[in-house]
């Protein structure tokens, strides 16, 4: 390849790229938010007139919606403005715009909020401390409760030779994306119109429509450069708000977030509690029960999917003839649950790998054999029923298992050697649209989607379009327009954008393809090229510039254009294995194994990550190098996970640690060289056969580096984070009765 | 009697009037919104981040806990400046070869803060020092690889007779 590495470097090494919180726009307005002062109470009045007399200051609150949307309705589970009753503490009650930031601000600490405080359910395991029974599942503050079960469960554990029964604890993580979530908004007439930092446009027209109760024809949503997503910019936040202060002061409104409302009204990954029983019989697995609380903060009821989709993960990618699952997504007085980065699914693979080495350890079993001997391969079935489709995990783990011995001769005392297993499945199912133009001049993709920073629309589907077509990639060009001009397209979440909308665009580019092979009566397979500065179709030997092969209409038309679609279909479960809920099929399977060395000091228990490498299953891949770096970010990202992150709320529903100073991402120097192999071959479902790879790279980090922490010293910690304080917790637990390496 | 002059300071090589800027306004406020160079990033507005680093007379600052008053008669560099500078020159190259980033938020304070320390250390130093000194500045997509071979590589050139 001879052009850039991304086609955004230039733009954004000039310091030009615009993000959500670089809009400004003339005569704008600047929105602040006013905050609950408690996690739960009886909202009796919220007093706007202090801030109403201060100069050009807007403000609004839930008694202004009728005014603003005379005649609407917007989804009463999910009010921009809460009417009675207040549920997690900083929750928004009312919204003020002025015409400086100060000023804003002044008129936000100026508005009184009138609440009854009542008690607030913060911790899961307060709330239920005998494990919630049968009965449970009906009560409100359950927002989903699955159960499926297969095999005679209670014969199995009865005839086991070894039964290890744990619990396992994991804390709250935030995406940390480094610009606050920030948007411009303006209303003229009907056109409800928003500016602003999101993986998926059309994901807030939705969002908005439902919670402002407009139809999605008059919002239009268009996207900026995004500053870090991670799940946390998937969905609407800021944009209500700013709409509504726009209708108010019939002037364009910027609402930003500080970064300490990030944290403070921020969507996180919530603590969970799982517990976690294995049955071994002849060094085979026989039996496993799980039983999960997860703590989903305020979300809704019946829109929970992560207990069911956790679930499976909980299991892991391992044969497992008979289990029983349990899950209670239960509603706390804490904001939302929210998307980070393959949701939960890191938490869970610590938490099984963890349990299965410790298993295979109580058995007296070799923990890398027992799983190798375990592990998911084509043609087992998963424990719901699903055929297991083509999958690389095994052919990683016996390198990354291969890689570790080697490592472990040469690890110095105090160092230890881990490995660790993830899984995962591209979600295809969300659908994705573009077009396509081809012209003398090259290639044009027309689709919804800002690139969040992965490369994934810039550079993924400019791969895709230059491997189908092998036209060159400096003549591909990925455009995007708002939600108004652009083909529909879910989001760029879950590992999802190369496999499905790459494979719309690939759709699109075999039909363009076709057409010209029809014209050239080509036998054999039509692709492009570029001679003389233009774009020639080759075929069957020859080639021919595309000029002359494009009719009058085509070109007044601006190139021929096709449309391709993508709407996944996933495989499926044995619903006789459910019982309750909804559980989730896999489109595709991918997963990783990785191995990390690190080195603890005994006395602080303090974990360094000496060396790390990653084998992952991709299935093919599509850009070397943004593949690469999807696996070194997202270990990045990981090791944060296993070792500092942790939001942390009060018993009152206070978050004590609303910045970066307490809640600590790693820095540069917590971050070891990374090694990256990709295991190739194994089929997914998106395009020449690719897997996502925009999540997998965080799941196996977290259980990797808790594997080398026991290798190291003998501490067997089951809960996350492995900060200082629970590694010395879990020596001290198993000082005297466990060896070290 | 003339009146005295009125303070300023010197942003991108162009002289810039401070006359109108409120004394507790910050540099990071007065880039962005009043002289509208928005590449200087805004993060935490605490200090812990590094999105926000500028140079200030060749060293790295972090903009959003420096008063703008308080650089009366400096010089700034921004990233919009940045190729005007010899060190921000070669660090945006680097980053260009490599690259460096991602999501590119980080990026300005990362390839301000690399060249301070380039300008601060000359040749002197170990790489793993640079790399320590670069601490303050927070990456979340890259997992720091792409920027410590973009370091690396400035590393390399300066070896070279």
């Amino acid at each position: 390849m001879t052009g850039p590495l991304r086609p955004d470097l230039a733009e954004k090494l000039a310091g030009a790229a615009g993000y959500g919180v670089d809009l400004d726009v003339p005569g704008m307005l600047w929105g602040a938010l006013v905050l609950a002062p408690v996690a739960h109470g009886r909202l009796t009045g919220v007093d706007l007139a202090p801030a109403r007399a201060l100069p050009g200051v807007v403000a609004i609150g839930a008694e202004d919606l009728p005014r603003l949307l005379p005649g609407r309705e917007g989804d009463r589970e999910r009010p921009a403005f809460p009417t009675d009753t207040i549920v997690y503490r900083n929750q928004p009650v009312a919204a003020v715009a002025a015409p400086t930031l100060a000023r804003a601000r002044e008129a936000a600490r100026a508005v009184t909020v009138h609440v009854e405080p009542l008690p607030a359910v913060v911790d899961v395991e307060s709330r239920f401390p005998d494990w919630p029974g049968p009965e449970a599942a009906g009560r409100p503050e359950i927002a989903a409760h699955v159960r499926a079960r297969h095999g005679d469960v209670e014969a199995a554990f009865r005839d086991a030779g070894t039964v290890v029964r744990e619990i396992y604890r994991t804390a709250s993580v935030h995406p940390v994306a480094l610009e606050p979530h920030a948007c411009v908004a303006d209303v003229e007439g009907d056109r409800w119109h928003v500016r602003t930092s999101t993986q998926s446009p059309f994901g807030v027209r939705e969002d908005v429509a439902s919670i402002l109760g407009l139809p999605e024809s008059s919002i239009v949503v268009e996207g900026t450069w995004v500053g870090g997503g991670f799940g946390g910019k998937g969905a609407s936040f800021v944009e209500p708000w700013a709409l509504l202060l726009a209708k108010a002061a019939g002037r364009p409104v910027r609402l930003a977030l500080t970064y300490r409302e990030e944290f403070l009204l921020g969507r996180t990954t919530l603590p969970a509690v799982v517990r976690m029983e294995t049955a071994v019989r002849d060094g085979r697995i026989t039996a496993r029960r799980v039983r999960l609380l997860l703590d989903v903060g305020t979300s809704l009821p019946g829109r929970d999917f992560t207990t069911g989709y956790s679930i499976g993960f909980l299991l892991g990618p391992y044969r497992t003839p008979v289990f029983e699952v349990e899950g209670y997504a239960v509603r706390t007085n804490k904001p939302p649950f929210g998307p980070h980065r393959a949701p939960f699914a890191p938490q869970c693979a610590f938490m099984v790998e963890s349990h299965l080495e410790h298993v295979a350890r109580e058995a007296g079993l070799d923990p890398l054999a027992f799983k190798a001997d375990h592990l998911w391969q084509e043609g087992d079935t998963t424990p719901l029923g699903q055929p297991v489709l083509p999958f690389g995990l095994r052919t990683a783990f016996e390198a990354a298992r291969g890689l570790a011995a080697e490592w472990r001769r040469s690890a110095p005392p105090g160092h230890g050697i881990g490995v660790g297993v993830g899984f995962w499945s591209t979600s295809t199912g969300a659908g994705g649209e573009a077009r396509v133009t081809l012209t003398p001049e090259g290639i044009r993709i027309d689709q919804a989607e800002r690139d969040i920073g992965s490369g994934s629309v810039l550079v993924g589907l400019a791969a895709v379009a230059e491997r189908r077509s092998h036209l060159p990639r400096e003549r591909i060009r990925v455009a995007y327009a708002d939600t108004a001009h652009a083909p529909y397209d879910a989001g760029v979440f879950g590992s999802r954008t190369v496999g499905a909308l790459g494979r719309a665009v690939d759709e699109a580019l075999v039909e363009i393809l076709g057409r010209l092979g029809a014209r050239l009566a080509a036998r054999g397979p039509v692709t492009l090229g570029v001679e003389d500065g233009e774009v020639v179709v080759r075929a069957d030997g020859g080639s021919r510039p595309l000029r002359a092969l494009v009719t009058p209409e085509e070109e007044r038309a601006g190139g021929l254009t096709a449309s391709g679609k993508h709407y996944g279909r996933s495989g499926v479960i044995d619903e006789h294995r459910v019982l309750d809920g909804t559980f989730y099929a896999y489109t595709d399977f991918t997963g990783a194994a990785h191995v990390a060395e690190v080195a603890v000091d005994r006395d602080t228990g303090s974990v360094r990550v000496v060396r790390y490498a990653a084998f992952h299953d991709v299935g093919t891949v599509i850009d070397p190098f943004t593949a690469r770096a999807q696996v070194e970010g997202g270990v990045g990202m990981g090791i944060g996970t296993a070792l500092t992150e942790e939001a942390i709320w009060s018993p009152e529903g206070r978050l004590v640690n609303p910045g970066l100073l307490d809640y600590r991402i790693p820095t540069l120097g917590e971050v070891p060289p990374i090694d990256v192999t990709f295991v190739e071959g194994f089929r997914g479902a998106g395009p020449f056969g690719a897997k996502g790879l925009g999540e997998p790279p965080i799941i196996p980090v977290p259980a990797t580096i808790a594997s080398a922490v026991r290798d190291a010293v003998g501490a067997h910690v089951t809960e996350l984070p492995l900060n200082p304080e629970r590694v010395t917790r879990a020596l001290s637990r198993t000082n005297g009765t466990e060896q070290g390496p | 009697m003339t009146a005295p002059a009125p303070p300023r300071c010197r942003v991108n090589g162009r002289s810039v009037d401070l006359g109108d800027v409120p004394p507790g306004e910050r540099l990071l406020d007065t880039l962005r919104w009043r002289l509208a160079l928005k590449g200087t990033k805004e993060g935490c507005r605490t200090g812990s981040c590094g999105a926000c680093t500028v140079l200030v007379d060749g060293k790295s600052a972090l903009s959003c806990l420096t008063l703008t008053r308080e650089i009366e008669g400096s010089a700034v560099t921004t990233i919009e400046g940045a190729p005007d500078d010899p060190e921000g020159a070669r660090v945006r190259a680097a980053f260009e070869a490599v690259g460096a980033l991602q999501c590119g938020y980080c990026t300005p304070g990362f390839v301000m803060a690399l060249a301070g320390l380039l300008k601060e250390r000359g040749r002197g130093g170990s790489f793993d020092e640079l790399l320590e000194d670069l601490g303050g500045n927070l990456c979340r997509c890259t997992g720091y690889a792409a920027i410590v071979r973009a370091a690396a590589s400035l590393r390399t050139e300066e070896a070279e007779p």
